[in-house]
This record gives structure tokens, sequence and C-alpha cells, in this order.
């Protein structure tokens, strides 16, 4: 067998066999570069721009005020230009249980609670399933960077296929053009973002540089690898803490003016409460590791991280993968090129479907119900969690668990479905078409009926095109998928189905 | 081009298994190998051989489905993983300097 075929071999099945994972993992990391404008959208007190009064003596205030249980750590971040307000976080001591709130900039008080465009970044990097998750993840990347390798090797005309589409061609031709053609163009982009996507987890994947070197003691490995600083509990009530403003201002005025980004709080009630104060730089690929910790009781500057030069490493291949930097444009090609990801997937499938419909292969029939179950049912799941996101009462305690319920009834619902009518795909899919285009559509129509600061012709008329954008977007993919279910005939003769015998003969797959 | 058709099934297996885990238990030798011996300060040794050993897992499952055999996969990633890992846990103090 020479070296294409068994290459060939490992990417057919290498590919199939992860590819709905895949597309989950893609499709929420590509909503997710635009996770601000969506958590925007999805907190309707952000809507108008306001210059909030809030600080982050009024944060901690707040902390201290309604959460009683001595803390482990608090962290919270001012307002930024995608982000205009103050977030936080918390974590108690003893249960490690953890919270979280976001102030709105005109009174101070939460928002009513949301799972904002944070869900779709967790979705993307633990599947909403915490460490096994991250794993899951992690192994489904490199399952990923395999099939690219073997991919490039099959190809015997990388250069002269990517000119090649052929959408009127026979059934595998077309999908086998499409699946080059968003490979080859997606392909650097891919291998880049794939590679420091795993890249992200490493301590966590692959443990044996910590063990060997640093004797297995995790804490030394992060101190001396990210040359930061921890102090350890000093079993001491602590004495009132100085303000954070004036530790903001000096480190403000240390980085000759910079934004701060995340400022940490650790163990706040001890007397060795340290203040750790990052910089926020969005003009750099890799955040800044030069974070400033101060003694909370004193203000007295403690330390300022001097992280090595591999370590910076690091964060410049994160910050590759996390885009928050160089502005929308940037996103806005990730964005696509993420998309071009989901293309290359969706026509994966397809290529191994047509060319095993002909012959009755087997699997066929499960193939088409996954591809209906995922490829329809995450983005649908996506529009049911933004109608919750409109539609369930501010008031609702628990909100955020009820919009997380949402989508996944929703999937479920579209899995159901797929897999009930997996023998009749054209009416499957013309069906999920007009129920994407329906809720798409309807988005920016609920939009408008419910928001007076939010819909678009407010949003267009103060030139908010971060926010406008979510609908036109919305509006965008409404269209495209009403105009398919459209074009597509009601039901022909696709009826080249497995029949029983079909799916019993004993041939081997091939 | 049927791929995998005639191979035994056994053997697909043995590939499959050699990609998983003979791919990832050379990334650790490689990566325990090179937190020892690469000529940086510790740190910069840690993050290096870390960050590359995806590659070479990524090297060690193309390999796995392109050598002659199964066994021969296995011997070949198992082997190197063997060695590489048992130079880097068995070098003493010298692991652990600065």
């Amino acid at each position: 067998m020479t070296l294409r075929q068994s290459m060939a071999g490992l990417h057919t099945w290498g590919g199939l066999l992860p590819s709905w994972l895949l597309f989950v993992i893609l499709f929420a990391g590509t909503l997710a570069c635009f996770d601000k404008e969506l958590e925007r959208w999805m907190r309707p007190a952000l809507h108008e721009p306001v210059a909030g009064s809030m600080t982050a003596d009024d944060v901690s205030a707040w902390l201290r005020a309604n959460v009683h249980e001595t803390l482990h750590a608090y962290w919270m971040h001012g307002p930024t230009e995608r982000a205009p307000y103050w977030k936080l976080g918390w974590e108690e001591d003893a249960s490690e249980v953890r919270g979280k709130a976001a102030f709105d900039p005109r009174t101070g008080e939460p928002m009513p609670e949301t799972v904002g465009g944070d869900f779709f970044f967790t979705l993307h990097y633990n599947l909403q399933a915490g460490t096994p998750g991250m794993y899951i993840v992690g192994l489904a990347g490199m399952f990923m960077l395999v099939a690219l390798v073997s991919g490039t090797i099959v190809h015997r005309r990388l250069f002269k296929d990517f000119f090649t589409l052929r959408p009127q061609a026979n059934g595998q031709r077309a999908w086998l053009d499409a699946h080059n053609l968003f490979g080859v163009i997606g392909l650097p982009f891919h291998l880049v973002l794939a590679y420091t996507g795993v890249a992200v987890f490493v301590s966590f994947y692959m443990p044996a540089g910590a063990k060997v070197a640093y004797g297995g003691d995790p804490l030394a490995f992060f101190h001396e690898v990210q040359g930061g600083y921890h102090r350890n509990e000093l079993d001491r009530p602590a004495e009132p803490p100085v303000p954070l403003s004036g530790l903001l201002a000096d480190a403000r005025q240390r980085w000759g003016g910079a934004e701060l980004g995340w400022i940490v709080v650790e163990h706040p009630s001890d007397a060795s409460a340290v203040v750790s104060v990052r910089r926020f730089d969005p003009s750099r690929i890799g955040a800044p590791q030069d974070a400033l910790s101060y003694d909370a009781t004193t203000g007295e500057l403690l330390h300022q991280q001097q992280a090595p030069a591999g370590y910076r490493a690091y964060t410049w291949l994160a910050g590759l993968h996390m885009a928050q930097f160089g502005g929308q444009l940037v996103r806005i090609l990730y964005g696509l090129l993420g998309l071009a990801g989901c293309a290359m997937l969706v026509a994966g499938t397809g290529v191994w479907l047509r060319k095993r419909e002909a012959r009755d292969g087997r699997g066929v029939a499960l193939v088409r119900g996954l591809n209906g179950a995922v490829f329809f049912g995450l983005p649908i799941a996506c529009l049911a969690l933004l109608w919750a996101n409109r539609l369930l009462p501010e008031t609702l305690s628990a909100r955020g668990a009820a919009e997380g319920w949402a989508f996944s009834l929703g999937w479920m619902a579209v899995a159901l479905l797929a897999l009930g009518w997996r023998r009749t795909p054209a009416r499957l899919t013309r069906t999920l078409l007009a129920l994407s285009a329906l809720l798409a559509l309807g988005l920016p129509v609920l939009n408008g009926l419910t928001m007076p600061d939010g819909h678009l012709p407010a949003s267009l008329a103060r030139g908010d095109l971060a926010l406008a954008g979510v609908d036109l977007v919305l509006l965008a993919v409404g269209a495209l998928c009403a105009w398919r279910a459209w074009r597509r005939k009601p039901e022909p003769r696709d009826a080249s189905l497995p029949t029983e015998a079909g799916v019993r003969t004993p041939e081997l797959s091939r | 081009m049927i791929p995998f058709a005639s191979l035994e099934r056994w053997s697909l297996a043995g590939r499959i298994s050699a990609a998983l885990l003979g791919g990832y238990g050379l990334a650790y030798g490689f990566t325990a190998f090179f937190s020892v011996y690469l000529p940086l300060a510790r740190p910069d040794r840690v993050v290096v051989a870390s960050l590359s050993c995806f590659a070479v897992w990524v090297a060690a499952a193309v390999y796995a489905f392109a050598a002659r055999s199964a066994g021969r996969a296995w011997l070949v990633l198992g082997g190197l993983a063997l060695v590489l890992g048992l130079a880097g846990f068995l070098s003493g103090e010298w692991r652990t300097r600065p």
C-alpha cells in the first residue's frame, strides 16, 4: 500500500469520526470571536453606550455588602471599548463555590443574569463539560491536526484544485471540490488555530515537563515558568485594605497611562492579602506579562512579574488563538476562516456520504442523521438561546440556567427530528432550513419590538456597528436559509437510501 | 482505493492504538527528554519541549499508519518513547537544575 493510500484511509476515518465534535468546537469558536458583541446584545442595559462612574472600590464594596462567606479570591475587570461594564467573579474559601456579577453602568447594580457571549467561549474550549470536556476538546484538536496533515498528503493537486469548483458536477465531485476549496483556503489558519488551540492547555495535556524538571511540584512550576507572585496565608485577620483606586493609579502611572486589565485580590480576609493588576493591551498578540502585585493593607509594591522568554512565547501562541488583538477586522477574518472550517467539515461528510449512497453503504443513514442533528442542531440551538435571552423575564431566578435549557432542548428537538427523518433527507433539510430562517429573521423583529435602544434602526442611527452587526448577521443568515429552503425541491427522487437488505448485507465497509 | 478493507482487523487496531497511545507516549518521552537536555534555562526548556510535543504526536500518528506493519509502528514508537523517557527521568539531580 502506498503512503497516499494509507493516508487516504486515515483521512477518511480519522476525519469522519470526530467531524461532528469538531463542528461544535469550530462553530462555537467562530461565535466566540464575537463573544463580547454577543454579550452586549444579550444585555439590554448595555445597548445604549453610557459612561458609567463606577470604580473598582464600588465593585469590592458591593461584594463586601452582598457576599458574606470568607473568600479565597475575587477578580474584576473594568469597562473596555467592547465590554463597557464592570465584571466581577469570586471564589469562596471553604466550599470553592464560584459566583459572578456584571454591573449596569447606569445604576451600579448587577444586571439580570444571562449566560452571555461567554457561553459560546466555554462551549468552544470544554463543551460546557468542565475538565473532562477540556480533555475531549484537546483530543479532537489532535484529530484535526492529523486530518489536516493526512489530507494535505492525500491531495494530488493542492494548488490546481484550489481554483476548481464544479457545483453542477455530480454529487461527490461537487462536495469534494467544496471540501478542497474550504480546506485549502483555510489550511494555514486551521493548522495554526488547531495547534495553538491544543497549546493553550499544554500544561494539562502534557505534564511531563513539570514532572521531570520540577519534580511534579505544580506551584514551583507555575511560579518559575510564569515569573508570577504568590504569598501564602498568614492565618491572621486582615487590617482594613487601602482603596484599590490608589493602587490602580500607581499601576497606570508605572505603565505610562496604559489601560488596565484583570484586577485580582487573593485571600482578601487574611493579613497576607495581595492585589495583582494586569495590563490590557489589545495592540499586542500576546497579553503583556508584567503584572504588578501590591500588599492589600499597606499598598506597598511587592513584585513585578518578569515572565521568562518561553512563557512569553506561550502567551503569544495563546494570543494568536484568542484573537483579542488588532480590532474587529482581525476578528471578522477569524470568523470567516472559522466558517470556512465548518464548511470544510460539512463538505467532508458530504463526500463520504455521496461516495457510499450509490452503493447503499453501511452507516449512510446514521451519518445523515448525525449531520442533521449537529450541523443544523447546533446553529438552531444557538438561535433558541438568543430567543430565550429576549423572552425570559428579567426577574426570573436562575435565568442563565433557563437560557441553557432553551439551548439544550432546542438542540435535542432538532436531533430527534433529524434521526427520525433520516430516511427522507430532502424533507429534513428543507424543514430545518425553513426553521433556521424563521428563527434568525424573527430575532431582529423581536429585538425591534422589545428593545427601545437596541433595535436595528436605533443602533444603526448611533453608528453602533458592533451591536447592529449581530442583527445584520442574523438577517443575512436568515435570508440565506430562506432562499435555500425556497430553492430546494420538495422531495426529489432522493430515495436512493439504504434498504433493509442493504443495511444487513455483511459487505465490508469500503 | 480500498485502504482498510485489505488490512486485518487486528492490524488496524494495532495501528490505531499505536497512533493514540504510542503517539502520546512518544510525545511524553520527547517532552521529558528535552525538558532536561535542552541548553536553556529550566522554565524555557520545559515550555519549548512541551509546546513542541503536539507536532511529535501528529508525526507519530501519521507514521503509525504509514509504517510497514502495526508491529513495526509499535516497536518504533514504543521504543523511542521508552528510551527518551528513561533518559529524561533517570538523569538524576541534573534534571532539576535551574
